[in-house]
């Protein structure tokens, strides 16, 4: 029962002051595991603020990121599943699912997360999962000004995860959960 | 007393006492004993005309049951306080053994009629010098273990404590005296299983009954269980009404426990992750589980209750989970920390992991079926002689239940000091406080003196050390063994734990009552917070003593 936080995109200060005040409220110490943040935090004192949140925490570069020590990918496993971690402004187009299946299956990873596009997205193909947090401050994209402020928690229990997905509509907190197993024998190295 | 006195038989005890005698080279009777390092038997300072009756009482005794001449042979002349130090010890032996054989004779019952004798004698064949001194009526005085047969009517009384139960033999009596108690006590110590053997018999027997006696078994048990005989599992399963008196309903009884245990845990001990799933499955939710090879976008579902991993909610199953993490972090450091001398308990093998599982489990449902008390650091010590003890029954069945048991056990046992563990009931009339102000007034009525030194000259607050002894009920004060000791005289009293503990803390008070009195504040006080070991069964002797004067 590994709880995992995926979030990014939060473009604070630059396009958000903050994160939403019910996403604040929900998000305390003690109960996530792992963060794994795409990028685009932008400053030091969100850096720090997720830290204090969970002491695990593994950030990819986003462009408008002022720490350039971050890097491009990340890859880790969490009990049965492995996850990478990419910005995805790297991947062009942006946000297609194919070019995304491709760096998932460079990576090896049975869940990509990835951001960029300020998109929900949940989507699978035969090499795994894709995972699009969106954007956790509803900051404009470089596609849309239409954002809804959301992010992702996976419940990972051994082969089996458990998405919970938590969206801002019109001010209320809207949590929709999607189920996912992992088949044993699955994802042979491409 | 002349060699001719004595009956035949006994000149083979003497031969063979002799025997020994010469392989050791030593001259002292207790030759079994030389080698050890016996605890010295604190001095119970008792009033030297008190003890003058008392020895011509005894002596008188002897004389009618025709066995010494009517002068006790005491010859060497010592300084003061050893001899009254050494008289002292003499009598609390003779006192001891004195009030176990009138017990015996007053509640004298004939037995199953043959078996428990002949079981008793079977083993131990003709060489058995108990058997060879039945007749003889020297053995009386020797606060006679089962070997007077005043009426030889096969009625014997076990008078076990007097065997290898760690009872000091008084070291150091004068030659001629211990020349007397020698031949038959010394026996006992060269067969000490014998008489536990005897004790366990009896045990067996009470046990093995349909209906059980409940009276007879604390009466034998606040003797004190012997260690090895494996049946003071099921004599505290007894005491502590775990098990029904009607041994026909033991089985179902502790089949249905068990299985109520077993639900426990699958209720509390599973985490919010598995209800989920669980809940899903029996909701026969045909979750959208594309194949593998499928594509496309997965679809989202609703969720029940606003049952997600972050909820604030009340009712929320996750938000329990996390505000029990912090019961279930204490319980899992405490549980770490038990015994950390004990391999049972402690250390890397699977045994002590699965012990501390099993304490752990026990200790997180108890805290979740009780959340008005929940967890308090502590508990873990009074759990752990009831899992030792369950856990190291011979009978592999009931060992493998032992978390069931205990649980049940443990349970029974703190509804009557779960006042102790309440905070918000410390000042109350049944809270910690007002236990130690009991036990103030109770060192008051029976050792004024010391009472007034301890709280008024030397200003030792009870609650500095009596809080530990009461709230963990002494099982810090001694090591293991000697607490499951004082542990079967407190379950066993029909008074009830909480009033024997009592009385039992003042024991300790009143038997180390010549250094306290000599003290001063940081000297007493860290002789009642490192109490030294003492002779248990001595102790609870003292404690057994207040009992009469007290008036409740």
């Amino acid at each position: 029962m590994v709880l995992v936080l995926a979030i990014g995109d939060l473009h604070i200060p630059h396009r958000a002051p903050d994160l939403p005040a019910k996403f604040k409220s929900m998000l305390v110490p003690g109960k996530i595991q792992h963060i794994l943040c795409t990028g685009n935090l932008c400053i030091k004192e969100v850096h720090d603020y997720l830290k204090s949140l969970c002491p695990d925490l593994h950030i990819t570069r986003g462009e408008y990121d002022e720490d350039v020590r971050y890097p491009e990918n990340k890859t880790l496993t969490i009990g049965q599943f492995k996850l990478g971690l990419c910005h995805g402004h790297q991947i062009i187009p942006w946000g297609d699912l194919d070019s995304l299946a491709m760096l998932q299956r460079q990576l090896d990873v049975d869940i990509l997360v990835t951001g960029h596009t300020h998109q929900f997205k949940a989507y699978k193909h035969e090499g795994g999962v894709v995972i699009n947090p969106g954007s956790a401050t509803g900051a404009y994209s470089s596609i849309t000004y239409d954002v809804n402020p959301s992010f992702v928690l996976m419940d990972i229990d051994g082969l089996r995860v458990v998405v919970y997905v938590y969206e801002l509509i019109d001010g209320e907190v809207k949590v929709d959960k999607i189920d996912f197993k992992k088949t044993a024998t699955t994802q042979s190295t491409h | 007393m002349n060699k001719s006195d004595l009956p035949m038989h006994c000149m083979k005890v003497k031969t063979a006492y002799s025997i020994l005698i010469n392989s050791e080279g030593t001259t002292t009777p207790y030759i079994g004993l030389a080698n050890t390092n016996l605890p010295e038997c604190p001095s119970v300072d008792l009033d030297p005309s008190a003890l003058r009756r008392e020895r011509a009482l005894q002596w008188r005794r002897r004389r009618e049951l025709r066995e010494l001449p009517a002068e006790a042979p005491r010859k060497r002349q010592i300084n003061g306080e050893e001899r009254r130090a050494r008289v002292a010890q003499q009598f609390s032996l003779v006192l001891f053994l004195l009030r176990q054989h009138t017990r015996g004779l007053a509640s004298c019952r004939p037995l199953a009629p043959s078996t428990a004798p002949s079981k008793a004698r079977s083993p131990h064949a003709s060489s058995d010098p108990r058997a060879c001194a039945a007749p003889s009526p020297h053995s009386a005085s020797c606060g006679g273990p089962d070997a007077q047969r005043r009426n030889r009517a096969g009625r014997f009384e076990s008078v076990a404590v007097v065997g290898g139960r760690g009872f000091s033999p008084v070291p150091a009596l004068s030659r001629s005296i211990s020349a007397f108690f020698s031949r038959y006590f010394w026996c006992f110590y060269l067969n000490p299983l014998g008489l536990e053997f005897d004790y366990i018999c009896r045990m067996r027997v009470q046990l093995s009954k349909k209906i059980i006696n409940i009276g007879e078994i604390r009466r034998l048990a606040s003797q004190g269980i012997p260690d090895g005989a494996g049946i003071r599992s099921t004599v505290w399963k007894l005491l502590l009404g775990y098990l029904p008196n009607n041994r026909e309903f033991w089985a179902q009884e502790l089949d249905k426990k068990r299985a109520q245990y077993n639900d426990f845990k699958e209720e509390f001990l599973v985490n919010p992750s598995e209800i989920a799933r669980r809940f899903e499955d029996s909701t026969g939710h045909e979750n959208e589980e594309l194949e593998s090879g499928d594509c496309g976008f997965l679809m989202r579902s609703k969720i029940t209750h606003d049952e997600h991993p972050l909820s604030l909610g009340k009712a929320s199953v996750w938000n329990q989970f996390f505000q029990d993490t912090e019961v279930i972090e204490q319980i899992d450091r405490d549980v770490k920390r038990t015994h950390p001398d004990m391999h049972f308990f402690c250390g890397e093998s699977s045994l002590a992991k699965s012990n501390q599982e099993a304490l752990r489990h026990i200790l997180i449902i108890f805290a979740k079926l009780n959340p008005g008390i929940r967890y308090v650091q502590g508990m873990n010590e009074i759990l752990a002689p009831l899992f030792y003890v369950f856990k190291n029954d011979p009978d592999q069945n009931n060992a493998a239940y032992a978390e069931a048991d205990a649980f049940f056990c443990f349970v029974e046992l703190l509804s009557g000091f779960r006042d102790n563990f309440c905070q918000k009931l410390d000042n109350s009339v049944v809270g910690i406080r007002s236990t130690i102000t009991k036990l103030s007034e109770l060192l008051k009525k029976h050792d004024g003196e010391l009472w007034r030194h301890l709280e008024i000259t030397t200003k030792v607050n009870p609650q500095f050390y009596a809080f530990r002894w009461i709230t963990l009920l002494l099982t810090q004060e001694f090591n293991f063994a000697d607490s499951l000791h004082i542990w079967d005289t407190l379950l066993s009293d029909p008074e009830g734990p909480q009033e024997t503990l009592l009385r039992v803390c003042c024991a300790m008070l009143i038997l180390v009552r010549r250094r306290l009195l000599a003290g001063d504040f940081t000297s007493n006080l860290k002789l009642l917070q490192n109490y030294p070991s003492t002779n248990i069964s001595h102790l609870l002797y003292v404690a057994n003593k207040l009992r009469g004067s007290s008036a409740g």
